[in-house]
């Protein structure tokens, strides 16, 4: 078993699976490739199985192309969310199929003759079932949902608010209960006798005349339950083109006359098709344990599909044993017996009863815990002449009679009815009489006695305690059968039920808990000390996966907060996957640069956050970081440094804090300000000193060792004179220049410095417009460009260079610049460059 | 159709059959150490650790209840108390539907907090949100600082519930929880009636003393009741 990603694609109406190989962990389109595709066609289906405990299994068939696909996907409502997707793509699909005019399979009885002759192919058969004229009124099922293996996830409609509170992928949950009561069912249920009487009486097309009760009750008790099926109720056109008859009700009254006296019985459902009915009744006590009643209908007959031939079936549940009830009446005519066998199996796959719960597959008859099958199953004796058997039923010898039967030789090639069983027949052939009498049939065709009425059955627990014909019933060209069963029915125990029921749910409420994705880590706080301007500082955060299912994580953001955490801080991976057991190490890196350094050198903000790590599905999981910060003069502004005249971090926190926050340097002063920091001088001087003549000098970098030495010699005053070549101080000097939160010349006064860049005097005036300290380091800088531009010959620098190093440092756009702004400021620059100028 | 004439469900595919979950969120909130991971342990996996490991960050688990027949999932987060994660915790707030205000019986200053809790809860919580007060570590009597009175008190002042309990002893926990959890579903009904409805919209009443007189009705042939 290898690991996919499955995803369902849409394009242009048309849906398809797509299967990739992935990497380790996936997080972007790269990490995939496509390994299949497949189409979500008329002929794709979907197969559930459930494993409790384990996780949740699907089969993916793909029947067109010859591909079985298995897919285990993870327990969870994502899965489910997944599914109900899929199949609502494949349901649409299946609607196209049934647009008007593409249906030719769904036949129907009344095409021909119905009035105007609409040609449009109709939408319901020949059954009683339907409601013929209003096909649209009842939403049925499609012909697609008659398959029998298809599972549909629930699709619940309900009101928005109210789907917030529910979450239809539990549907899940309800399917793993199901299947965890069905197989703990001995746990709660007992198996306790009941008595059915199964009849069935092929009457000719006749109306009834005569009293049913030595058929219906000839046994000294009462049965429990009472299915009786009819075959040639009407043999009228009328009956065959509209399915109506006025015999249902003729016959239904005699029916329910000739049930058992000594009970009473309700009808619960009756069903027919053409002239095949079968009607369902039970004793009123069990009524309230009569449950999931279905009936459906199969035509065979003309064209394979009319209701002339055929059968009717009512499934139901019995306390909780599921049966089906089928009544039959296969194909005539002696040598059909092929056809009979066919008609069977015809019968055996297209009888498919919906569920109540739509989500669910359909059910075939072999599906039930019991099958009664009784009918005008039309075999006939052969290889023996009408004398002969004649002969052999005068001397009740029906062993020897049976022997030349063709279901008995059917049965025993297994050509038909497979699994079922049928008593001994102790009676003489039902078929065929002259009506009304014992007499065999005198009609010219003479036709040779067959036992065509039959009743078999399949399933545990069945005692079949009486099989006979009734010859006293003349109305008919055959008798009527029946037989007395004692079925063995599982009835649920309440207490046990419950408790059951409570340990399976239990049971899963622990398995869902322990499918919540979880982590360790290897530590909840991190402290980062001594965090400096520049200087990255790194730890490690591991992330175990100690929970039973994979986990996607991520670092997620905090309410009114624009990311995941403080902008000096870095998780890397920021998200993830890990699988079952397997660990991952996070970088949490620290790094102060020039956004961030203004706030933490004043003691604004600290070195303070917490991430929360989310996982999909799952908990959250605080991590604290915390650290102290040396303040640096990088990223301080020139009238703070001004007012400090010992090294930043000499100076205690709330001074600084105090001196940040004093806008008018004269205002407070107790000391006269420094004219210009103290850290420009010291890097300017330096420069001046040792670097004049400096080759490349602001064209070559520093190093960064170097210059980290520089920034701590300033910040704290030790070594007394700048360590790190002349090349690590200009970077320090550019740099400084550029973190400083308000540029020497200042925004304020930005535009003026553009507008005025043409003149040289009008240059002047806005610089002296700059408050003192900004003043005095642009003056003071100039001049040291000056001095550099003198020793041009030795250092290769000329004005456009240091026009186009320091015009973006000095004079710093509070917008984006475009081309010109930039050339601009250059020009600007120039204006105090020339080495003429006094 | 005519299943409607049921009686209590006896067979367990009525049980099943075609019902609706319920989910709500339920969280718990209080001072660090009052016991909020030990209450939601014992009530979901009947466990109780007597260590303190302090809960650092937002932990939840699964719980199916019934509840007038209805199947009601609970999600119970269990949340960081400690003061310094506070401000991320009250994000969860909004998405829960209960709220379990939890002091610890031996400690006064548990239950002041109380107070502030309750007003964060108003701050961020959902309007219709409920509430119900729990004074934990019952068990510890000889070392009690809030008598049951300020706590019950406290309660009525609020308007909420109010129970003692102790997750070492399993005492008044399964009530607790099931009362809260009766308090949404109460609070929520109006939403939940609109899911009832396609459930009995099928139902029809079929009165099984009148077998005769319907045996007739109708040209369909199918009858789907007791007629
Ligand atoms: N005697 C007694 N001790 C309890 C009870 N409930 C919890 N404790 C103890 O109290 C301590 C704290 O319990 P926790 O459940 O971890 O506390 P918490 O509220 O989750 O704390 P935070 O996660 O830090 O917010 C643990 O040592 C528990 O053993 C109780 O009912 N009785
Ligand atoms: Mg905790």
């Amino acid at each position: 078993t290898e690991s996919r990603l499955l995803g369902l694609v849409e394009h242009t109406g048309a849906h398809a699976l797509f299967i990739f190989n992935h990497r380790r962990m996936a997080i972007t389109g790269e990490d995939v490739t496509l390994d299949e595709i497949i189409p979500i066609s008329h002929d794709f289906e979907i197969v559930e199985a459930c494993h409790f405990g384990d996780i949740y299994i699907v089969f993916t068939k793909v029947r067109g192309l010859e591909l079985e696909l298995e897919v285990r996907l993870p327990f969870g409502s994502h899965t489910r969310l997944f599914l109900h997707e899929v199949n609502k793509a494949w349901s649409g699909k299946m609607q196209l199929l049934h647009l008007p005019g593409s249906c030719i399979g769904l036949f129907s009885g009344r095409e021909g003759t119905r009035p105007g002759g609409d040609a449009s192919p109709s939408q319901g058969n020949p059954s009683g079932t339907r409601t013929p004229d209003l096909p649209e009124s009842r939403p049925r099922k499609g012909k697609g949902e008659d398959r029998n293996d298809l599972v549909r996830s629930s699709s619940h409609t309900m009101s928005n608010k109210a789907q917030m509170l529910t979450m239809p992928q539990f549907g899940l949950r309800d399917n793993l209960i199901r299947c965890e009561l069905l197989k703990s069912e001995e746990l709660y249920t007992y198996v306790k006798n009941f008595r059915f009487f199964v009849g069935t009486y092929n009457v000719n097309g006749q109306a009834p005349k005569e009293s049913l009760r030595p058929w219906l009750s000839y046994s000294p008790d009462p049965p429990d339950l009472y299915c009786m099926g009819f075959q040639e109720l009407d043999l009228s056109k009328e009956a065959f083109f509209f399915n109506d008859t006025p015999k249902e009700s003729e016959w239904m009254r005699a029916v329910s006359e000739g049930l058992h006296p000594d009970a009473k019985y309700a009808l619960v459902k009756l069903v027919r098709l053409v002239g095949i009915m079968l009607i369902f009744y039970v004793k009123k006590e069990h009524a309230s344990f009569i449950s999931e009643v279905e009936a459906e209908t199969v035509g065979t007959g003309i064209m394979g599909r009319m209701g002339n031939k055929g059968a009717v079936a009512i499934r139901f549940r019995f306390h909780n044993s599921d049966i089906c009830v089928v009544n039959s009446h296969l194909a005539a005519h002696i040598e059909e017996y092929e056809r009979r066998n066919q008609d069977f199996r015809e019968i055996c796959t297209r009888m498919q009863f919906r569920q109540g719960d739509s989500s669910l597959p359909t059910l075939s008859i072999m599906k039930h815990n019991i099958v009664l099958w009784l009918g005008d199953l039309n075999y006939r004796i052969s290889e023996l002449e009408v004398d002969e058997v004649k002969n052999l039923i005068a001397k009740k010898d029906f062993e020897t009679l049976h022997r030349y039967d063709q279901l008995k030789r059917q049965i025993d090639e297994e050509a038909v009815f497979k699994g079922f069983v049928e008593g001994e027949i102790a009676f003489q052939p039902t078929y065929k009489y002259d009506t009304g009498s014992d007499q065999w049939d005198t009609s010219e065709k003479c036709r040779v006695p067959a036992w065509c009425d039959r009743i078999l059955w399949k399933g545990k627990n069945v005692q079949q305690l009486t099989y006979q014909s009734h010859m006293t019933l003349k109305t008919s060209d055959h008798k009527p059968v029946s037989s007395l069963m004692e079925v063995g029915i599982k009835v649920v125990n309440e207490d046990l039920y419950k408790k059951t029921f409570e340990e399976i749910v239990r049971n899963l409420d622990k398995m869902e808990n322990e499918c919540i994705p979880s982590v360790s880590l290897s530590m909840r706080e991190f402290h980062f000390r001594d965090v400096k301007f520049m200087q990255r500082q790194v730890e490690m955060l591991t992330v175990f996966n100690d929970g039973q299912v994979p986990c996607q994580f991520e670092f997620i953001q905090k309410l009114d907060e624009p990311s995941y955490c403080k902008p000096w801080l870095t998780a890397n991976p920021c998200k993830g996957f890990l699988a079952q057991g397997s660990r991952m190490d996070i970088e949490l890196e620290v790094f102060v640069n020039r956004s961030t350094a203004t706030q933490l050198n004043s003691g604004c903000q600290q070195i303070e956050d917490i991430l929360v790590l989310h996982l999909d599905r799952g908990k959250d999981y605080f991590v604290s970081v915390t650290g102290n910060y040396l303040p640096s003069c990088f990223g301080t502004a020139l009238h703070t440094l001004c007012l400090l005249r010992e090294p930043i971090q000499e100076m205690p926190l709330e001074t600084i804090k105090e001196l940040i926050l004093v806008e008018d340097i004269n205002n407070l002063m107790t000391e006269k300000p420094l004219d210009i920091p103290k850290e420009i001088w010291m890097m300017v001087d330096h420069l001046y000193r040792n670097a004049s003549k400096q080759e490349d000098l602001m064209q070559q970098p520093g190093l960064r060792n170097e210059f980290e030495e520089i920034r701590d010699c300033l910040d704290t005053g030790t070594p007394d004179s700048l360590p790190g070549s002349n090349h690590s101080v200009a970077e320090a000097l550019l740099l400084f220049l550029e973190v400083l939160p308000e540029p020497v010349v200042t925004y304020s006064l930005y535009q003026q410095c553009l507008d005025s860049s043409s003149n040289h005097a009008l240059s002047k005036k806005v610089i002296s417009m700059l408050p003192q300290c900004h003043k005095n380091v642009f003056n003071y800088l100039t001049a040291f460009l000056r001095e550099l531009l003198k020793n041009s010959a030795h250092n290769h620098l000329d004005v456009n260079i240091l026009a186009t190093i320091f015009a973006p440092l000095l004079l710093r756009s509070p917008r984006k610049q475009d081309l010109g702004e930039k050339r601009k400021t250059q020009d600007f620059l120039r204006h105090f460059l020339d080495p003429d100028l006094k | 159709i005519w299943t409607g004439l049921l009686p209590a469900p006896p067979l367990p595919q009525r049980t099943m059959a075609k019902q609706y979950d319920v989910l709500f969120r339920l969280l718990l909130l209080g001072d660090s150490g009052v016991g909020k991971t030990c209450l939601l342990c014992r009530f979901t996996d009947n466990e109780f650790h007597s260590s303190h490991i302090s809960t650092i960050g937002v932990d939840f688990k699964m719980k199916t209840l019934e509840i007038d027949g209805i199947k009601v999932r609970i999600q119970i987060w269990d949340t960081a108390g400690q003061e310094r994660y506070q401000t991320i915790t009250k994000q969860y707030y909004r998405r829960a539907q209960g709220i379990f205000l939890v002091y610890d019986i031996t400690s006064e200053r548990s239950f002041q907090h109380i107070m502030k809790w309750a007003s964060d809860v108003d701050e961020y919580a959902p309007d219709h949100v409920q509430k119900i007060l729990i004074g934990n570590k019952s068990d510890e009597d000889q070392k009690r600082q809030v008598a049951r009175e300020q706590g019950s008190k406290l309660a009525k002042t609020y308007g909420m519930d109010f129970f003692e309990t102790s997750a070492c002893t399993n005492y008044n926990i399964k009530e607790s929880f099931t009362r809260l959890t009766e308090l949404v579903l109460q609070a929520n009904k109006k939403e939940l009636d609109v899911l009832r409805v396609p459930f009995s919209e099928e139902l029809s009443i079929a009165d099984l003393e009148e077998e005769e007189t319907q045996r007739d009705a109708g040209s369909s042939s199918q009858k789907n009741c007791w007629c």
